[in-house]
Parts: C-alpha cells; structure tokens; sequence
C-alpha cells in the first residue's frame, strides 16, 4: 500500500534498520564518491568515512518512505560523535519531526539515529516532495 | 588552526558514471538521479547528482584538514542550493571563521562552500570540529 504522506505525524518512526560498514559496502562508498583519504584510529582500525553512515541511513530512510520520484534534499545537519571503525554493525532510526505543505510542496523533517557503540550519528533531513504525492 | 586560515580545496568533475556507484552504494535510486527520461520531465530537465554525493566533498575536505579529530565529533549544517548536472565541475572550499576554546579543546567553526564552474553555489553551510589545544 503506498505511504499516505499526509497521515503521517511528528514522532513516527518511519525507518529501523541494521546498517553494515563492512569493508566492501565503506569501498563502493569511498570510490562513488572519490575520496581517497583513509584514516585510521590509534589501534590501527580503518575508520569509515563519517558521510558514509550517513548516506547508507539516508539510503534506507528513502527506501522505507517510499519517496517518490522527484524528491528534493533542501538541507541536512549531521553530527558524528565518534568514529566507527570498518567492519562496525550500526542500528538507525529514524522518526518524522515535522510535516507540512506549502503551495506545490510538502517539506518533511526527518531525525535521523544511528548507533554501535553508543550514538554515532545523529542528523537532520529537510526534504521536499510533491504535495500531491 | 587561526581564523581565515583556508582549507584543502576540493575539487571534482561529477559524471553520470559516478552517479549511478552513488545510487548503488548508498541505496537512493530516486529516478531524478538516474532515469534520463523522468529527469528531463521534471523541474531540472535532466538528472542531477544527489545532494549528499556533492556533500561528500565537504567531509572530505574537512577530513584533509583535521584527520580523525572530524570523524570524532564533527559536525555540519548544509543546505543544497542547486542542482549538480553530470559533466560539471565543483570546487570545494572552506575558511576557518573561529576557534574557542572549550573544555580543554578548542572548537573550529568554519563556512563550507561547494561551487559549480559558473560559480553558483551548490552547497554551503557550516562544519565544527574540536582538536587538542596547541
């Protein structure tokens, strides 16, 4: 059944997921977006690219709303506590905090959680969907 | 780090080809990014990169500069400003704007900026990241 974008309310949980960040899923991150640089922590663990977390829990927020076709990120504010070592199996939620329309355009701000070992990454979506969608 | 200091441009053309290892590795196949026929219908006439592959770049940057210090406790606040089309060209820059110094470290806000060869903005925004007192 599609999502009833307009049913939905501040405090849905609208996404839980089991993130994976094992080398091969932080390598096919690292080169779509071309960044070289490897860092690693002073126990010698390759440390996954912070953008990495969050583009995998955006990726799954996306896929469990169903956004349709069309869809416009307008911001995102993103906090990375710690680092997470390659190989880390991380938990995301996510819950909808507002949900409104303006002429053509419903705008839905999502907060986003992510933790291992302890929060890892916490983040702010702003997106922009059809209002008739 | 001083105020002004400026960081470790970034810079990229974005193909279409990266696009799409984009959508792949990070699981958001919105058509706009990756179905020419829907893109040229919509508000953009063609596809655009997505916002947070044009973000990367900023981490990047910021991971240049300050190495783990930006994987342990960074932060950003962006906003997208205009679309990326393949074949363009970004340059990714940004400035120390302040440091302070807090609970025995010193926090380093600076603007971040992603530009497209025409010099429109892309992106911009702020980061933060908190290094050790030197």
């Amino acid at each position: 059944m599609p999502v009833n974008y307009a049913k939905l309310g501040p405090g849905d949980e609208i996404s839980k997921r089991t993130l994976i960040l094992d080398e091969e899923s932080v390598k096919r991150y690292a080169e779509a977006v071309a960044d070289s640089n490897i860092v690693y922590d002073d126990k010698g663990r390759w440390m996954v690219p912070p953008m990495a977390i969050a583009a995998l829990s955006l990726g799954g927020v996306i896929n469990d709303l169903e956004i349709p076709g069309g869809t416009v990120h307008a911001s995102q504010e993103l906090v990375f506590p710690r680092a997470v070592p390659v190989g880390s199996a991380l938990g995301c939620t996510a819950k909808l905090i507002q949900n409104s329309t303006r002429g053509e355009w419903r705008f839905m701000v999502v907060d986003i959680r992510v933790t291992g070992d302890g929060e890892v990454m916490s983040g702010k979506s702003t997106i922009m969907l059809p209002a008739d969608a | 780090m001083q105020t002004d200091t400026a960081l470790p441009t970034v810079r990229r053309t974005i193909t279409q080809e990266q696009i799409v290892r984009y959508a792949e590795a990070s699981g958001d196949h919105n058509p706009i990014h990756i179905d020419e026929e829907f893109a040229a219908a919509s508000q953009f006439g063609g596809r655009i990169a997505h916002g947070m592959l044009i973000a990367a770049s900023i981490s990047e940057m910021m991971t240049a500069a300050f190495k783990i210090d930006w994987l342990n406790g960074g932060t950003m606040k962006l906003r997208f400003r205009a679309p990326v089309f393949p074949g363009e060209s970004i340059e990714t820059t940004g400035v120390v704007k302040s440091t302070r110094e807090v609970g025995g470290r010193r926090e380093v806000t600076c603007t971040v900026d992603v530009r497209k060869e025409d010099g429109e903005a892309a992106i911009n925004g702020q980061a933060v990241v908190t290094t050790a007192l030197k």
